[in-house]
């Protein structure tokens, strides 16, 4: 049954008394998703003249979007790639352009690292949480040296250093531990190897690095792009084939052909509420979405509406970026009942996931003299100070005694270098003693914990979207943040994302140059 | 008209509704004089927060640092690489008033920016926002 005609067998348009158009342009508002003004698939016999055509068309111009669009250009195909936005780079844009690769890339060896795809897929196996797709895993580390060659090949530029501290580095080092390879957990999964692999630039603009290096690619070889053209509706063959898209641009609406397939790239949908609130609810009460202003899940609600399933549509990023880590990371963090649940030192991605997902969104940081956040920082704000446990506690209101005997257990065992719960790292286990002591709020409705989302359209290891039985939908794929990718709840290690882009778009690029061309 | 106003302004505050979860008609339009809320401001410059940072030493991130940017001529700062031909050119000193029309739409005052970002066309929002940032912009200890 279509979604155009109400239970009585009325068109739904007439009921609510829109015309056609309107139902069309999305201003009625018929979709409950759709703030970027989409809806529904359209059969193909509904659109009378095409007013482009393409080979491929590339939905989006973040990572996953650029990769597709010059694997498929380099095969042959004519490829447009559209984005809604008035700058290209969608999210990636934004990043700091930390790729997760290893397995023995020219990096790691050239700086004396020894990793194997078969170590690097045991650790990401190990951390990747319950039943993680093994196949596309097994593909990105069979593939990540490789892929990390194709992007030096792209003129990313790296450099052959290596970085030994916690977090991005703040230098122009292009290698560092970028999850928890080397925590005691992470040394019991696999030998411990740094994989983030970081543009080689100064502060925080590896993304955009990166991003200038691929989209002067795409230039180069001829791939046709276009701004401000937002997708709307897939086309649909009476067999399911996708036909070609809706899209519109200055206020008017055109129907581009596509002979071989559609790669939808737009991103997840962290800025959509009403979305976030049916499918991440956890993700909802966040305070900071983390993304390009049009991941409006556009993608994914398109490719839904031609039949796609869509998979791990609740899980999400979630980072708790603790800064100074050298002494802030000898502070511990509790929940609302004043018990510790996880080792500080965790990734951000880690502890901001058992923050979001498991402890209902909140949790303190506690210090001592020593190990205060700066009090200038505004991320996480101070919620009490006080010259004792005993005062905190009081303070915030925890049940009476916990606090004290939490941090009694912790300073018994810090002090002999051991965390006999969650295992920190020694070089942050010390006892919690000086006042004054501090409660620092991490609950993510208050801080800065950036979101975005990782679930999305169910596909295969080459970008095929599935529908729910398992089949592929002809003519349409999904990269990036719009599938459900190698990256799933907890995130454990930077650059799982922007790597899951490049090396599975690319993959989707060459597979969709292999359909059949429809005329 | 006004009280209306106010009485959104209240509903808005006492709910802890997000302003954006309003009808469209109850939405606080543009010149409607509204007192800035820091701690609502604050959360919502968490998703600026990516890319600016307001502290000095922090330097520059994918944006421009914004440390004591009221006061600053527009794109001129030191080491920040990626501003657009045409902030550079646009030679205009960043007030509360200047970047309150900013935040509408970037693209609509300096259409090659590089900003990452649409527009926040809730009035609320916007006063909120500029609030914090005059207060935390100038944090020095």
């Amino acid at each position: 049954m279509s979604g155009e005609h109400d239970s009585a067998g009325m068109p739904t348009s007439k009921r609510l008394g829109l015309s056609r158009r309107q139902v069309l342009s999305g201003l009625g508002g018929a979709a409950a998703f759709s703030i970027a003004g989409g809806s529904a698939a359209v059969p193909r016999s509904s659109v009378k003249s095409w007013d482009m055509a393409t080979d491929i068309l590339v939905a989006g111009s973040g990572a996953a979007g650029v990769s597709a669009a010059i694997e498929a250009k380099l095969a042959g195909a004519e490829v447009l790639m559209l984005e809604a936005l008035p700058q290209l780079g969608g999210s990636s844009i934004m990043s700091g352009g930390v790729v997760y690769a290893g397995g023995g890339t020219s990096l790691q060896r050239a700086l004396g690292v020894a990793d194997s795809v078969e170590n690097m897929y045991a650790f990401m196996v190990a951390s990747a949480g319950l039943h993680p797709q093994l196949e596309k895993i097994q593909s990105y580390c069979e593939g990540s040296a490789a892929n990390f060659d194709w992007l030096v090949d792209q003129g990313v530029p790296y450099t052959q250093k290596l970085s030994t501290a916690k977090g991005l580095p703040e230098g122009d080092e292009s290698l560092y531990f970028s999850g928890n390879e080397d925590s005691w957990q992470g040394r019991r999964m696999a030998t411990a190897v740094p994989r983030g692999h970081a543009p080689g630039v100064s502060g925080k603009t590896g993304g955009r690095r990166m991003m200038e290096a691929l989209l002067a690619s795409t230039a180069k070889i001829g791939v046709l792009t276009r701004t401000g053209v937002a997708s709307q509706q897939l086309i649909v063959e009476s067999d399911g084939k996708v036909a070609g898209m809706m899209v519109s641009a200055d206020g008017q609406k055109l129907a581009v052909r596509v002979r071989r397939a559609v790669i939808l790239a737009s991103g997840g949908f962290v800025h959509n509420r009403e979305m976030l609130k049916h499918y991440a609810p956890q993700l909802y009460d966040c305070a900071v979405p983390w993304a390009g202003a049009h991941d409006l899940g556009q993608g994914i609600s398109m490719g839904v509406s031609a039949g796609a399933a869509a998979h791990r549509m609740q899980e999400g990023y979630a980072a708790t970026t603790i800064r100074s880590p050298t002494q802030t990371l000898s502070g511990i963090v509790v929940n609302t009942t004043a018990q510790r649940f996880i080792a500080e030192d965790a990734s951000p991605g880690v502890l901001g996931n058992a923050i979001a997902y498991c402890q209902q969104g909140a949790g303190w940081l506690i210090t001592d003299d020593r190990s205060s956040l700066s009090l200038k920082q505004d991320d996480f704000p101070l919620a009490a100070e006080g010259q004792s446990i005993g005062d905190l506690a009081h303070q915030l209101g925890f049940p009476p005694g916990a606090l004290q005997n939490t941090v009694a257990y912790y300073n018994r065992f810090a002090g002999a270098g051991e965390d006999p719960l969650f295992r920190k790292s020694t070089q942050f286990l010390r006892p919690l003693q000086g006042p004054p002591y501090r409660a620092w709020n991490l609950s993510v409705t208050q801080t800065f914990t950036p979101t975005y989302t990782l679930g999305g359209l169910h596909t295969t290891v080459n970008g095929q979207v599935l529908n729910g039985f398992g089949e592929t939908i002809p003519g349409l794929y999904a990269v990036g943040r719009t599938a459900a990718g190698l990256p799933s709840a907890p995130y454990f290690a930077e650059g799982l994302s922007l790597g899951d882009c490049i090396y599975f778009g690319r993959r989707g690029g060459q597979h969709a140059v292999l359909q059949k061309v429809s005329l | 008209m006004i009280r209306g106003l106010a009485l959104t302004a209240l509903i808005v505050l006492a709910s802890g509704l997000r302003a954006e979860d309003l009808p469209a008609d109850r939405q606080i339009g543009p010149g409607a004089s509204l007192v800035g809320d820091p701690a609502r401001g604050r959360l919502i410059f968490g998703t600026c927060r990516g890319c600016h940072s307001l502290e000095q030493e922090t330097g520059h991130g994918i944006g421009p640092n914004l440390h004591r940017i009221f006061g600053k001529v527009a794109g001129t700062q030191k080491e920040f690489a990626y501003y657009s031909a045409g902030l550079q050119a646009a030679a205009f000193v960043w007030t509360p008033q200047k970047l309150d029309k900013w935040l509408q739409g970037p693209v609509i005052m300096v259409p090659d920016t590089t900003m990452m970002s649409v527009s926040m066309s809730d009035a609320r929002q916007r006063t909120d926002l500029i609030e914090y940032l005059k207060q935390a912009s100038v944090k020095d200890t």
